[in-house]
């Protein structure tokens, strides 16, 4: 699903983000990323979401090389993967519902298809009695879950969730966790990235650590 | 929802947002196109006279009184054989008196005063228009002042040549004046439309994640600046509607009897149209160069 050959990122003069990264991640896989701050975890997330491009080496989705696709594809391709991130970035002007649909409203879709489905999958995390808050009524485990809604409501192949629990206590972390397993359950490959290792523990999944861009360790057992 | 529908409602609900620069943007847009609509009103009918006076432009040949009546036979003859010249018409000394003394009643007393008729015979020229007219017709006055009998020659195409030069240069100066207010004001429509975009950058944001249509994502500001321009360009339509009313009110007919015409027009359909059409494509344009920003 996910694989990387020989990928490197640099910045500016020799600061290597990532470096001769190797890696797969099977379809249907829920993988950990994790390692200290500026290991690489986010750099490789916008690589996967195409924010950036790789200063060497490959990106691999689903049999495609990401450096390959044309404006369009990357824009389609994009419709095939969820986010997630920790300042959760949603829309302070809009619903919580609005928020939401908002997704399925820039791609065109039918106004009934995006009501069905957007309260679908707001029943689905659990905000159905908040459809009309504003962001900054929810709480923050709340919002999360607003934006864990918007990441799913396209139905993506895959889910990246960059530090997903960062600003939140660690129920809320456990809660929005059980989420991802959820997604996880129903066939959808998630990467998780995280410094969290009491949440991986708990979690249970392969993990993949970065160190200084390079992966590093031992990964840990599946539980 | 189409990606037009979606576009539409999105320009004008950042329209609506950002209230005063929006102003700001179709009040220039407005100037300009009220600068060029105004000199296309001038344009259609300062035309209108110069055609009408170039149809009637005509050489005057005077007869000095020692000519002959040979002399006039000859002269009149040489006139109706030169290839430039589209009539003839011989206007006696008599006829002459009476033509100014209808044409000027108020002036009737003067005339009678003078006791000996001061009018001159004269054959009034129609020139033929078209290309190479001015050209044959200044050869023509040239040749026919050294005819025998002639006392002088007049020819109004020269001045009305002059005229139409300098019309031609005005509506240039005027061209380049509105050419330039409108990139002005489409640099006002492309910063209100980058404006929008700012105010809108988390929603961008969200739609290149999602992988929203490069339509959906550039087009609100396209229609936003095709708005911008269109409003501008119909308030200008306005404004010019608005002073033309009003003057050819306080003027009444003085204007078009002055000018000759049996009437003052209003822009013609197709410039209106033109009008409407450079504001939607100046603002479309302006737009368009912004939401590049979106990318």
């Amino acid at each position: 699903m996910i694989e990387t050959h020989s990928v490197a990122k640099t910045y500016g003069r020799g600061m290597y983000a990532l470096r001769d990264l190797n890696l797969k991640i099977d379809k249907g896989e829920f993988v950990f990323l994790t390692g200290p701050s500026g290991a690489g975890k986010s750099t490789l997330l916008r690589l996967l979401l195409l924010e950036e491009q790789p200063s060497e080496g490959d990106v691999i989705v689903g049999g495609r090389n990401l450096s390959s696709l044309t404006r369009d594809e990357v824009q389609a391709y994009r419709r095939t993967v969820g986010f997630v991130f920790q300042d959760f970035k949603l829309i302070a002007s809009k619903s919580v519902f609005e928020n939401v649909s908002f997704a399925l409203r820039v791609l065109g879709q039918p106004i009934e298809q995006q009501r069905r489905r957007t309260y679908q999958v707001l029943k689905w995390v659990g905000l159905q009695h908040r459809l009309n808050a504003l962001p900054e009524e929810l709480s923050g485990g709340e919002q999360q879950r607003v934006a864990i809604a918007r990441a799913l409501v396209n139905e993506p192949h895959i889910v990246l969730a960059d530090e997903p629990t960062g600003n939140l206590d660690p129920d809320l972390s456990l809660e929005i966790m059980n989420l991802f397993r959820d997604i996880n359950a129903s066939g959808t490959t998630v990467l998780v990235a995280t410094h969290d290792r009491e949440l991986i523990k708990w979690v249970g999944r392969r993990v993949i650590q970065l160190e200084h861009g390079r992966m590093s360790g031992i990964p840990e057992p599946r539980s | 929802m189409t990606v037009v529908g979606y576009a539409f409602e999105e320009a004008w609900a950042s329209l609506r947002r950002s209230g005063r620069s929006a102003l700001v943007s179709i009040g220039t847009i407005a100037i300009a196109f009220a600068t060029l609509g105004g000199f296309l009103l001038v344009s259609v009918n300062v035309q209108g006279v110069l055609d009408k006076w170039l149809q009637a432009a005509e050489m005057s040949v005077y007869l000095h009184d020692g000519a002959t009546e040979s002399d006039r036979a000859a002269l009149e003859a040489f006139l109706k054989s030169k290839p430039s010249v589209a009539g003839v018409e011989y206007v006696t000394r008599e006829h002459a008196l009476e033509r100014f003394r209808a044409d000027f009643p108020e002036l009737r007393d003067v005339a009678s005063g003078l006791g000996e008729n001061p009018f001159p015979a004269a054959f009034e020229v129609r020139l033929q228009t078209g290309n190479g007219g001015d050209a044959a017709a200044d050869d023509l006055s040239r040749e026919v002042a050294d005819r025998p009998g002639v006392g002088d020659v007049r020819y109004d195409r020269r001045w009305l040549s002059r005229l139409v030069g300098m019309v031609t240069a005005a509506r240039v100066a005027g061209g380049l004046v509105a050419a330039i207010l409108m990139l002005g004001a489409a640099f006002t429509v492309a910063a209100v439309v980058r404006l929008s975009l700012y105010s809108r950058r988390d929603e961008l944001e969200i739609m290149q994640l999602v992988g929203a249509p490069f339509s959906y994502i550039r087009g609100p500001s396209i229609v936003e600046g095709l708005l911008l321009g269109g409003i501008g360009a119909f308030l200008a339509l306005i404004a010019i509607a608005v002073i033309y009313s009003s003057t050819s009110r306080w003027l009444g007919g003085d204007l078009a009897g002055l000018t000759g015409l049996t009437q003052v027009h209003f822009l013609g359909w197709f410039e209106i149209a033109v009008m409407l059409a450079g504001g939607v494509g100046v603002g479309a344009a302006a737009g368009v160069v912004a939401s590049k920003a979106a990318r």
